[in-house]
């Protein structure tokens, strides 16, 4: 081919492939995975895939969908069920939701729910039968375990990027769109509205004395359920995780890299200058009496309720997925790294790392 | 580097004028309109270097020095080469002024919709990736995230007006907007072609010829395709982008509109 005829072919080859990787959709998701896990398997949503893998050794049990389908792409944490489903939504084209059965892989529903014209970012909340599932087009939608639906879907505004939290009477969830809607679960009307002077992308989460939850406007919020509001604390950054509520003090990150420890009774900040290595994005995670984070330069960090470090590691990716326990094993999920899933013990020790097969 | 010189000062001005705008519905639309308005001004010289340098190489093929010199040395293609540069050397043409803009161009266009790509916001990671972005001094978090609804589009997804049936490779509806980037490239590609065949004895400029002739194929394929299956947000760029390239173009009174029509012969253009 004579090369002044080539040069335009070249040209918009170079550019179709410069676009298409800046754009996020050359074949790879540019996010980071979901991830869930039962005593038996954990659960990736990475891509083209969602993933069991053994949680005892790391090996795959299975993958779905068996063959790549370019309208499916998974990143949103799986939710399981209390019937023993492993329900998941799609970023791909049709916004699918499907349950697949944890034990084989195999879809359980008859027919996906496909209505949501959004991605599926958040995990739903299943919650006495039914299932509340928030997605980005600003709907939640009510389904029973069937994946039917049980009422309208009511619109609540902004993006839905978070999974929902109840007290068992009302629903609360967080909206891109700077508030934080409270739904009554009898009627599945909203029903109540409040500021939380940012975006958010976390959960709230229920405690005795009321919600708590973060936002970008880097304050830690407490609401009632009449939506009566106060803040607790602003932290020096963008709140992004699900703070984590135990004995009384609540444990939250910024994605500028700070930890912070705030006591629900006295209002005070039980830690001062936490800041390990990098941006926090995941939730923290409470178990065995210890507290892990994860940063985005890919630390492991376990601390004891005094900040002090009980053991700390390097992943070798970055870490933006919420690690998650099962039978006492750490799960940690990085984003670019050798492995797409890890294990780790009490300790620290790692136990087994998971790679998806080609 | 990338990142700091290119990226972030386009994201911040791009969050900047949707601040100023007022941050509702449309306003992100507008802000790319408004963006790519600044951007072209801001590389209206480049544009009219490229311009500018086109037209002389268009007019030295006309030259009778450059046909005879094309006649002369047909068979000896080093000599050929020499007596160009000295054409080039003694009329004052620079034959890379048509096409280093254009290579300067490059990146900056990567960048433009890079930066509404980061600026939209559409995952997780690209909202980090948009915290990250934004200057200290820009106090922009009562407007993240952007709203992304202009028009009938959402602008961090593809556009299509929905059909009362279903296309299989139409997923998104009727895409207007993918066909109006794929016209208003086409139109402002042809507007760029020179206005007189090439000399025939001129094999070079017979194969600038067919490659330009090329590209007003391929690039309303390529960009019509990009409208149809990325971001709306781009389609909006282009087609504003496009426009003001047409209008650009035109003010030189070299745009040669009979090559819009298929078909007609080509002809001189509107003005010499």
């Amino acid at each position: 081919m004579n090369i002044r005829k080539a040069i335009p072919i070249l040209l918009l080859a170079f550019g179709s492939l410069a676009l298409s990787a800046c754009s996020g959709r050359a074949g790879i998701v540019n996010t980071w995975a979901g991830l869930s896990a039962d005593g038996e398997r954990a659960y990736l949503a990475s891509g083209s895939h969602v993933y069991a893998a053994d949680a005892q050794t790391g090996k795959e049990v299975w993958r779905y969908p068996a063959e790549t389908d370019n309208n499916l792409i998974f990143f949103a944490n799986p939710a399981i069920s209390d019937d023993g489903q492993l329900i998941i939504g799609s970023e791909g084209n049709n916004h699918k939701l499907v349950s697949l059965d944890p034990q084989t892989g195999k879809e359980n529903w008859a027919n996906p729910f496909t209505a949501a014209k959004g991605k599926w970012v958040a995990a739903p909340l299943i919650y006495d039968g039914t299932i509340y599932a928030p997605n980005s087009d600003g709907y939640l939608y009510f389904l029973d375990l069937k994946g039917v639906p049980v009422a309208d879907p009511i619109k609540l505004g902004g993006s839905l990027w978070s999974t929902p939290a109840t007290d068992g009477t009302h629903l609360y969830v967080a909206s891109l769109d700077h508030n934080l809607h409270i739904v009554d679960i009898a009627s599945k009307k909203s029903v109540g509205v409040v500021d939380l002077g940012g975006a958010a992308t976390s959960s709230p989460v229920v405690g005795e004395g009321g919600v708590y939850v973060g936002s970008f406007s880097a304050n830690v919020e407490e609401i009632l359920p009449n939506g009566d509001h106060k803040i607790l604390a602003t932290a020096s950054n963008w709140i992004w995780g699900t703070p984590a509520l135990e004995n009384g003090v609540l444990y939250y990150a910024d994605i500028g890299g700070s930890l912070y420890a705030l006591d629900l009774a006295s209002g005070k900040q039980l830690w001062s200058d936490v800041k390990p290595d990098g941006a926090v994005v995941a939730n923290p995670l409470v178990a065995d009496g210890a507290i892990y984070f994860v940063t985005e330069s890919g630390t492991i960090l376990a601390l004891d309720s005094d900040a002090s470090t009980r053991w700390s590691k390097e992943s070798g990716g970055k870490i933006y997925t919420t690690p998650v326990l099962s039978n006492g094993t750490i799960l940690v999920a990085p984003y670019q790294a050798d492995f797409a899933l890890a294990a780790y013990d009490a300790d620290g020790k790692q136990i087994w790392t998971f790679a998806p097969a080609k | 580097m990338w990142e700091t010189l290119i990226i972030q000062p386009m994201v911040n001005l791009l969050l900047w004028i949707y601040d100023v705008l007022g941050h509702g519905p449309q306003m992100f639309g507008l802000a790319i309109i408004l963006f790519t308005i600044i951007i072209r001004l801001i590389t209206w010289p480049l544009n009219a270097s490229q311009v500018k340098g086109a037209q002389a190489m268009q007019e030295l093929q006309n030259d009778k020095d450059w046909q005879a010199i094309q006649k002369k040395y047909a068979k000896d293609r080093e000599k050929l080469a020499q007596e160009q540069m000295r054409v080039y050397k003694e009329k004052g043409i620079n034959p890379l002024a048509s096409c280093l803009p254009t290579v300067i161009q490059f990146p900056i266009i990567i960048g433009l919709y890079q930066s509404i790509i980061r600026a939209m916001a559409v995952t997780p990671l690209d909202m980090l990736n948009l915290a990250r972005s934004i200057y200290p001094f820009q106090h922009v978090t009562n407007i993240i995230p952007l709203n992304s609804s202009f028009l009938w589009m959402d602008l961090g997804r593809p556009e299509g007006i929905p059909l009362p049936f279903d296309i299989s490779f139409l997923p998104n509806g009727f895409p207007l907007l993918a066909i109006i980037v794929a016209l208003t490239t086409y139109v402002q590609t042809k507007l760029t072609m020179p206005a007189t065949p090439p000399n025939p004895e001129d094999k070079a400029s017979a194969q600038t010829a067919a490659m330009t002739g090329g590209m007003a194929v391929y690039m309303p394929l390529m960009l019509g395709w990009f409208a149809l299956n990325f971001a709306s947000g781009i389609a909006v760029y282009f087609i504003v982008s496009n426009l003001l390239g047409i209008v650009q173009y035109a003010a030189t009174g070299r745009a040669n509109w009979h090559n819009l029509l298929p078909g007609k012969k080509k002809t001189a253009a509107t003005k010499k």
